[in-house]
């Protein structure tokens, strides 16, 4: 079995715990509470006859990436940058954070992921997503668990 | 006609009368009225009043309600003790416990010290025995205090927290979490006080520590139960570095697949009962 670092990082209230629980525990609640520091968990994903274990760091959101600790990134094989579909704030800034999380992690996996898809119409969302500076690989909801698996999935599947 | 006259003249005369006998009361009264009703005056007239009152009271206060605060704490006691139990308890125990270990250190450092200077026959004695049996000669005396004990050992990639290899007594929860939020506490405490040369040597919770000894690439951790002294926590340092010389430095890397020869390793140095770490310590 090999083990994968995967960070869960991006501005705060964008729905990363609530990813990571969702993924980790299958489990989702509406109560927000502000991550401190960093929370470790860890999930085996069986990619193919492979079982990768990813032990993902949820992040204390940043409304800039430059403010996270330099050392949470170190060893990370992948980063997951979520941004809140619904607040145009937390993707405005979505280029010069990912230029910054890639030079911290130079060959790593980065992965775009809109959260909350379930708050908007399919036509509000292609709207958005027009918005968006970068493509956005993932529009998840953690509230429904669409996509969340497969995010992970094909990350995982990536690193190995 | 005439009788009223008289009448009205008799008032007047009363009026004007009573207007000299009580001309300086009236105007007394008025000053009063005018100090009550006024605000700054009254204030500046009752003020040192007050003042001197509370500065009595302040004085006094024990001796003069020493009594009713005493009955009234009695009672409160008397009618919530079950409360404040709760309230206090936890604290107590930590803190009892917390100080039953603190002298416990105390007592076996200054063992130590004795141990070191005394060259009595009881001493020499002693030396025999901890040479002849191999037990340490503070271990010999104190033998009625509990040792300190490895209870867990972990080797942790330095960078990612992933789990390289463990060890432990007792199960405990999932390792790899435990690995992983370590090495974000030690990032963060890092980080915080921004010390590039200084690493995190220890967390200690109650009576449990983890001693913390970083390498290159990878760093070991040590959950250590029981009292701590500084010579025991030199043994602990000492054996993971000779660990990591001795045992680590010959094993091909990457280390990352070698979980299971890493994990036997860190159990026959520090967990079974004769590994080489227990007898140090």
């Amino acid at each position: 079995m090999t083990s994968k670092k995967i960070i869960l990082t991006g501005s705060f209230g964008v729905g990363k715990t609530s990813l990571f629980n969702q993924f980790i525990f299958n489990k989702f609640s509406d109560k927000y509470l502000t991550t401190i520091g960093v929370k470790v968990n860890k999930k085996t994903v069986d990619v193919g006859e492979t079982q990768v274990n990813l032990l993902v760091w949820d992040i204390a959101g940043e409304v800039s990436q430059d403010k996270v600790p330099t050392s949470y990134f170190l060893g990370a094989s992948g980063i997951i940058y979520v941004f809140d579909l619904t607040r145009p704030l937390t993707y405005k800034n979505l280029n010069t954070n990912i230029d910054y999380l890639k030079q911290l992690l130079p060959g790593g996996v980065i992965k775009v992921v809109g959260n909350k898809k379930d708050l908007l119409s399919e036509s509000e969302l292609e709207e958005i997503l027009g918005q968006v500076e970068l493509p956005v690989q993932f529009k998840t909801s953690a509230k429904t668990g669409e996509n969340v698996e497969r995010l992970f999935f094909d990350l995982a599947k990536e690193l190995i | 006609m005439s009788n009223q006259n008289h009448s009205l003249m008799d008032e007047a005369l009363l009026d004007r009368l009573k207007e000299i006998l009580l001309k300086d009361d009236r105007e007394e009264l008025a000053e009063i009225r005018n100090i009550l009703e006024d605000r700054k005056h009254l204030s500046e007239k009752v003020s040192p009043i007050i003042e001197e009152h509370l500065s009595i009271l302040k004085e006094n206060f024990s001796t003069e309600y020493e009594d009713t605060i005493n009955k009234l704490i009695e009672l409160k006691l008397e009618n919530s003790q079950e409360q404040i139990l709760e309230t206090i308890y936890p604290a107590l125990g930590r803190m009892i416990k917390k100080f039953i270990n603190h002298q416990f250190e105390n007592l076996k450092e200054s063992i130590d010290g004795t141990v070191k200077n005394t060259l009595s026959f009881a001493a020499l004695t002693r030396k025999f025995k901890s040479i002849f049996t191999g037990v340490d000669e503070s271990d010999l005396i104190l033998s009625n205090v509990s040792a300190a004990k490895i209870e867990e050992i972990f080797l942790i990639e330095r960078d990612s927290g992933i789990l390289l290899g463990t060890a432990s007594i007792k199960t405990t929860i999932d390792q790899d979490v435990i690995a992983g939020m370590l090495t974000a506490i030690k990032s963060f405490v890092e980080d915080a006080f921004q010390k590039e040369s200084l690493e995190l040597e220890m967390i200690e919770y109650g009576g449990y520590k983890i001693m913390i000894q970083t390498f290159y690439t990878y760093y070991i951790a040590a959950a250590v139960e029981g009292t701590l002294t500084s010579l025991e926590k030199q043994n602990i340092l000492q054996s993971m570095h000779d660990f990591a010389s001795k045992e680590i430095a010959i094993i091909p890397k990457p280390l990352s697949n070698k979980s299971i020869l890493i994990s036997s390793k860190l159990e026959d140095y520090f967990i079974k009962e004769n590994s080489i770490a227990r007898q140090k310590s």
